[in-house]
Formats: structure tokens, C-alpha cells, sequence
């Protein structure tokens, strides 16, 4: 046996001097910079209600796709997430397919939002984006598209509204909320919601994005930014680094009263497959699910399990289901270059099939 | 070698100094210089900057690589199958996880401890700091005293919270005494990592690729206990815990402003849930209204049809009337309506 470490001596002076070096360089790059846009799409607002906007994205063409798309995003975080950049964007990518795009941005809730339930945002806001949307295409059922919390919303809108949903896709989406390798799951489950969100009223976002950089401290608050030493000198990856920073600490507060009910029945008493789920006075019963969905995970998602996501196959009512395994992260899928190349074609070509 | 390293970290450790002061000299003036009305904002608690901490976890990867390139330089790195000889080295590793989690607690804790600190001084203030017992970080605290005279529920209250930062001191530290475990744990992960790259071919010949090993083993034993029914029960009673002690603050600020006539947060959440159901209220009857306007159509239609089926009826009727009655003829006609029979004598009258 040798041994495992070979570096040369004067090698590893040589690295720690270069490491030295690009850091000191490195202000000179970071000064100056500021803050970093998204890719800012051009759109329009197309419905308003208190802090919500619906935006129509608008591509560089007309869309051929006669239905169009909703994208549910989740309440934590922010929707740019899918419009990040100009050259990792998902709204772009299906503009480019020739998919007619539309948004919700949720906005930042506050004190007057801390009421705010499921019910709230599921039979309210959300039904009545989508009723604005089918009025202004005259039409009777739109597609949805939801992502992470947001797919799990979109799973118990349709649900509950299956006539005024015509196709519906998931990405990265929890359904089984307590797999063995869901983290966050395992870290509510004592937790008492109770005192927690009658304590804190809305959830703070730095809360949330302390418990996100918890799954994986090392990686996520250190071994991220010595990345970041070697990009210092490289103004064009530099900004990428710094929007994409700007993005994770982004975070809304999450409303009271809805994050306690998503805690005590999605996380801890895992009532979407259990199937006594109720949002308002609804019951959401994930076999009233009859039209085609498709449901899109990533393989090295550390947030939402593979697993978690996998589930939805056998709780659906549709005969018409089609699973997408991507290779990559809970992020990665929006921004790496592979999502690029696959993500949105996947989803356009699925959809036209089903036109 | 030894002497040529030493050398050179001698020159290494007053470059990354000036370079470090310069990081810092940055960041401090980042807020901008003049501060209107000559207001200070109280200063931000360094654990709830990102970049100041991410900046302190680079410094700790720095001192890491010195430390190592050191190690290597002496040799150390040869006796790496014994796990004595390789403490020192490992060592090393235990300070940026410490720092790392170590920040981030205190994040999450929203500067609890200073808050602990800052209750004790008024209390000591207050008079009521003689009484005994030991809180966080082995302050004095009040003990469970009987509670009498016209300070009473104020004694209650403050017992009740110092109750409540113990039990909080107590459980952070079951979570510390977790945490320490991990970077043990991630030791022993780390020495089956480089058994696995005593492969010619495989050895690790960088010390970043060193470091990146490390990541892995640190966080491939972090997975596996927070992904243990201790570290659960642990994580959720410190969450409880510390929003038990926000509780208690909370209750006893509200008391004061009620004092000082100041409205309450309770007050305004009670005004907030009031002024929610109402707008759903609202968007149920705004929702409702076209379907109350449907239905009154409805019915507006049905007595139209009515109408027109009298008026058939009563044209049939008029028919009827001037039709002669035969022998054998049904009397269904002569059951026309009072009003069947009034328009058809009416229309006869007319002709």
C-alpha cells in the first residue's frame, strides 16, 4: 500500500501562494461589480392581486402553442430562478420552443399576509390566475407547470379544479414527504409548528436559508466560496457566481399560517399520499388526477429525494404518465448547461404530443 | 526543505495578512461613510453577515493550506495509516467545520445569547439579579423562589424565562456535543477515504484535492447524523426550546407596551386575522354574485316560458272559444284557465 497523498512539497507552496494571490487579486475584479440582473425576459402583467403578479413572458417570436403554460412557482425563494440569465433561462428556452409562458411572481409576504392559508393560495390566488388566464384565451383548461413546493401546489389545484387543468407537469416536486433521505423532513418532525409560527408570525427568510445551507454546511458555506477564489479573475463567470448569490439569499418570508398548515400535513402527517388531505373545505384526493402529467426529477436532488418526487406515479388517477430522470441537482436542473439542452425541449415535445 | 518552509511561510503569513486587512478595510466600507442626522445604526451582528462569514471561512481555508503545505513539507504526510501521528494534521480540519456551524448557529439563533446577556443586565439593574443559579454562558440567573408582594407576576415572569434559557442552554449544548461528535466521525470517514487513494494512480497529488476529500468525509458523516433519529429529536426540542424563549420575551414586551399604551403585536394579529376572513368573505360573495345573477335570470326565463305557454294556451283557448262544442267533444277546453276563459270571451267581446 502507498501512500494516498502525493504532493510535492514545492507544488503545495506553489498552491498556497497562488491561492493568496487570486484572493488578493480578486477585490479589485469584485469592486465595482454590483448587483447582478436576471436575464429579465421581456413580459407583461397580465393580472395583479395584492403582492402577486402574473407575467406574459414574450419570446422573440410568436407562440405556436395554442394552450398556454402557467408556471407555479414554490412560496419560498423566487420564480427568476427559471429566468436567470440569458443564456440558462428556462422561460427563454421554451419561448424558443414556441410555448406561450406565463408566471407567478408571489411577492414578498409580509405582516398583512401572515393570515394567509392554503386555502388562501391554492382556491384563491391560483384559481383565480389560472380563471384570468382562461378568460383571456377563451378557453376552458390551461397547462400548469409547478416547481418544487409550487408542483406540489399545482398537484392539489388540479385536483381540486381538474376541468380547468389540460396538461400538468412537475419538476423536482415533492410528494412522499417522508422518505428515509429527506433531510428537512426528518428536522420537523419534532418540531412543535404550533409555538414555532405562533411565535414568529411569517417564517424569516434568513430562518429558511440558514436551514437550506444546514443540509450541507461545509459545502454550501465554504467550499462554495473557495470555488469562488478561482473565478476571480474571470469577470464574465464572477457574475454568474454573484446572480446566482443573489438568488439563493433572495428569499420571501413565508406567510404564517400556510407554512403551518404545509408542516403539519405535507411534512409531518404526509396527507397528500396518505389521502386526507383538505384544502379549505376540499378534499385533495390525487386519483382525481386524470389528465396526462409528467413529472420531472433530478437524480442528485438533496432537497426533494428522487424518491419523494417518484411517488406521484402510483397515486395519480391518469393512465397517461411519463417520468424524467435528470442527471443533476435541485438547481442544476434550471441552470446547468445540460438542463438547457434538455429540460425544455423534454417538456415542449411532451406537451405537443398532447396539443 | 524545512528551513525553505519556514522561510516561506514566514513571507506567506505577512502577504495573506495585508491581503486579509485589505478584505476586511473592503467590507467595512461597504455601508457607506456618512450616516444621516448623525443616527448610528446599532452594529450588524458579524453572524448575520453572509459575506463577512463566507470571507471567515475562506481565511479558515487559508490557514488550512498553510498549515498543511507546512505538514507536508515536514513530512507528516507519511505517516498517514496512524491515526496519532496524523492528529495534528487532522487537526487542522476541525477549525473551518467549527467555524462554519458554529456561524451558522448563531445565525439561527438571532443573537440569543446577546439577547440572554442584555435580560440579565436588567434584571441586574432592576434589583432582581441577586438571586442564584446559572443560565448560559455560566451567568447568574434567578432561581424558582417563591414569588410575593406587588412584584409578583413580574418575579413569575422573569423565573419563567430564565427557566426557559436554561432549558435552552442545556439542549444547545446536547446539540453542540452532536456537532462535535460529526468532526469525529468525519475523522474516521476521512482515514477510509485515503485508504481508498493508496492506489498508485489514485493518490491525491493537490491540497486542494486533499481538501475536497475532506468536504466529502465531513459532510458524508454530517448526513449520516442528522439524518439519525438523535439528531432529530435534538434539532426539534432546540427549535422548540428557543421559541419558547422568544415566547416568554414576547409576552413580557407586550406587557410593557401595553404599560406605555403602545399597541401589541397580539392586537395587530388580531386585527390582521379579522381583516382576512373578511376578504374572504368578500371573494366568496364576489364570486357569488354572477351566480345570484344567473339564477335571477333563470327564474325571469322560466316566467317568460310561463307567459308563453299561457299565452299558447289561452290562443288555443280562443280557438276553443269560437270552435263549436260538439256532442262527444272532450271538455278539456272548458277547463281553461279563469283567465283563459276571460281573454277568450274578452277576444269574442272583441270581434
Amino acid at each position: 500500500m502507498q501512500t494516498p497523498l502525493h504532493i510535492d512539497p514545492q507544488q503545495a507552496f506553489n498552491e498556497v501562494a497562488a491561492f493568496q494571490r487570486k484572493l488578493a487579486a480578486g477585490m479589485q475584479h469584485l469592486r465595482g461589480l454590483g448587483e447582478q440582473e436576471y436575464a429579465n425576459t421581456p413580459r407583461e402583467a397580465v393580472y395583479r392581486e395584492d403582492k402577486l403578479t402574473v407575467w406574459h413572458m414574450k419570446g422573440n417570436t410568436q407562440p405556436t402553442a395554442k394552450v398556454p403554460t402557467l408556471i407555479v412557482y414554490a412560496l419560498v425563494n423566487t420564480v427568476w430562478m427559471t429566468d436567470l440569465q440569458d443564456d440558462r433561462s428556462l422561460v427563454r428556452n421554451l419561448l424558443a420552443q414556441g410555448e406561450d409562458v406565463y408566471l407567478i411572481d408571489w411577492g414578498y409576504p409580509d405582516g398583512a399576509d401572515r393570515w394567509l392559508t392554503l386555502d388562501d393560495y391554492l382556491n384563491g390566488y391560483l384559481d383565480r390566475c389560472v380563471d384570468a388566464l382562461r378568460k383571456r384565451h377563451g378557453i376552458d383548461a390551461i397547462n400548469v407547470l409547478g416547481i418544487c413546493q409550487g408542483g406540489t401546489f399545482s398537484l392539489c389545484y388540479t385536483a381540486m379544479h381538474p376541468e380547468k387543468v389540460k396538461n400538468l407537469v412537475t419538476m423536482v416536486t415533492p410528494v412522499d414527504f417522508q422518505t428515509p433521505d429527506n433531510m428537512l423532513s426528518q428536522w420537523v418532525q419534532s418540531m412543535d409548528v404550533d409555538l414555532f409560527v405562533d411565535t414568529l408570525g411569517n417564517v424569516p427568510a434568513e430562518l429558511m436559508n440558514w436551514v437550506y445551507l444546514m443540509l450541507k454546511p461545509l459545502r454550501l458555506n465554504q467550499q462554495k466560496y473557495v470555488g469562488l477564489v478561482d473565478i476571480l479573475d474571470n469577470p464574465a463567470e464572477l457574475k454568474n457566481f454573484l446572480r446566482m448569490e443573489r438568488w439563493i439569499f433572495d428569499s420571501p418570508d413565508q406567510a404564517g399560517e400556510a407554512f403551518r398548515q404545509f408542516i403539519k400535513d405535507f411534512y409531518q402527517q404526509n396527507k397528500l399520499i396518505k389521502g386526507d388531505l383538505q384544502i379549505g373545505n376540499q378534499p385533495v384526493d390525487l386519483g382525481m388526477i386524470g389528465q396526462p402529467v409528467l413529472n420531472i426529477y433530478a437524480v442528485q436532488d438533496h432537497l426533494v429525494p428522487p424518491d419523494a418526487s417518484r411517488s406521484l406515479k402510483s397515486h395519480l388517477g391518469t393512465d397517461d404518465y411519463t417520468e424524467l430522470a435528470f442527471k443533476g441537482g435541485h438547481i442544476g436542473i434550471y441552470v446547468s448547461g445540460r438542463a438547457q439542452r434538455e429540460v425544455a425541449p423534454a417538456i415542449h415535445q411532451w406537451l405537443r404530443e398532447r396539443s | 526543505m524545512p528551513d525553505q518552509a519556514n522561510e516561506f511561510l514566514k513571507d506567506y503569513q505577512a502577504f495573506a495578512q495585508q491581503s486579509w486587512d485589505a478584505w476586511m478595510r473592503y467590507l467595512q466600507q461597504q455601508p457607506g461613510a456618512s450616516v444621516p442626522f448623525g443616527f448610528s445604526p446599532p452594529p450588524t451582528p458579524p453572524a448575520n453577515d453572509f459575506l463577512t462569514r463566507s470571507l471567515a471561512n475562506l481565511q479558515a481555508y487559508g490557514s488550512w493550506l498553510q498549515q498543511a503545505a507546512g505538514a507536508g513539507a515536514t513530512g507528516q504526510f507519511g505517516n498517514w495509516q496512524q491515526p496519532a501521528a496524523m492528529q495534528p494534521f487532522l487537526a487542522a480540519f476541525n477549525q473551518p467545520f467549527a467555524q462554519t456551524v458554529a456561524g451558522l448557529d448563531s445565525a439561527s439563533a438571532f443573537g440569543l445569547d446577546h439577547q440572554w446577556q442584555s435580560w440579565l443586565q436588567a434584571m441586574q439593574r432592576s434589583g432582581m439579579g441577586g438571586m442564584s443559579g446559572s443560565g448560559m454562558g455560566g451567568m447568574s440567573m434567578p432561581s424558582a423562589m417563591a414569588a410575593f408582594g406587588i412584584t409578583r407576576e413580574v418575579q413569575l415572569d422573569q423565573q419563567a424565562m430564565a427557566a426557559a434559557m436554561n432549558e435552552y442552554a442545556q439542549i444547545n449544548a446536547r446539540y453542540q456535543t452532536l456537532l462535535q461528535q460529526v468532526n469525529a466521525q468525519g475523522i474516521e470517514r476521512m482515514q477510509e477515504l485515503l485508504k481508498e487513494h493508496s492506489e498508485p494512480g489514485k493518490q491525491i497529488e493537490s491540497l486542494k484535492g486533499l481538501y475536497d476529500m475532506w468536504v466529502d468525509a465531513m459532510e458524508d458523516a454530517y448526513s449520516k447524523m442528522a439524518l439519525s433519529g438523535e439528531y432529530r429529536e435534538v434539532f426539534g426540542a432546540l427549535v422548540n426550546a428557543q421559541m419558547q424563549v422568544r415566547k416568554l420575551q414576547q409576552q413580557q414586551t407586550e406587557q410593557m407596551c401595553r404599560e406605555l399604551g403602545i399597541p401589541t403585536r397580539s392586537e395587530l394579529d388580531s386585527l390582521g386575522k379579522r381583516v382576512q376572513q373578511l376578504r374572504r368573505d368578500m371573494q366568496v360573495r364576489h364570486q357569488e354574485s354572477p351566480r345570484a345573477d344567473a339564477s335571477e335570470v333563470d327564474v325571469l326565463r322560466a316566467e317568460i316560458a310561463t307567459l308563453k305557454r299561457e299565452l299558447a294556451a289561452s290562443k288555443s283557448t280562443k280557438t276553443a272559444a269560437v270552435r263549436p262544442i260538439k256532442s262527444g267533444d272532450n271538455d278539456k277546453h272548458s277547463t281553461a284557465t279563469p283567465r283563459a276563459k276571460a281573454a277568450g270571451s274578452a277576444s269574442a267581446k272583441r270581434k
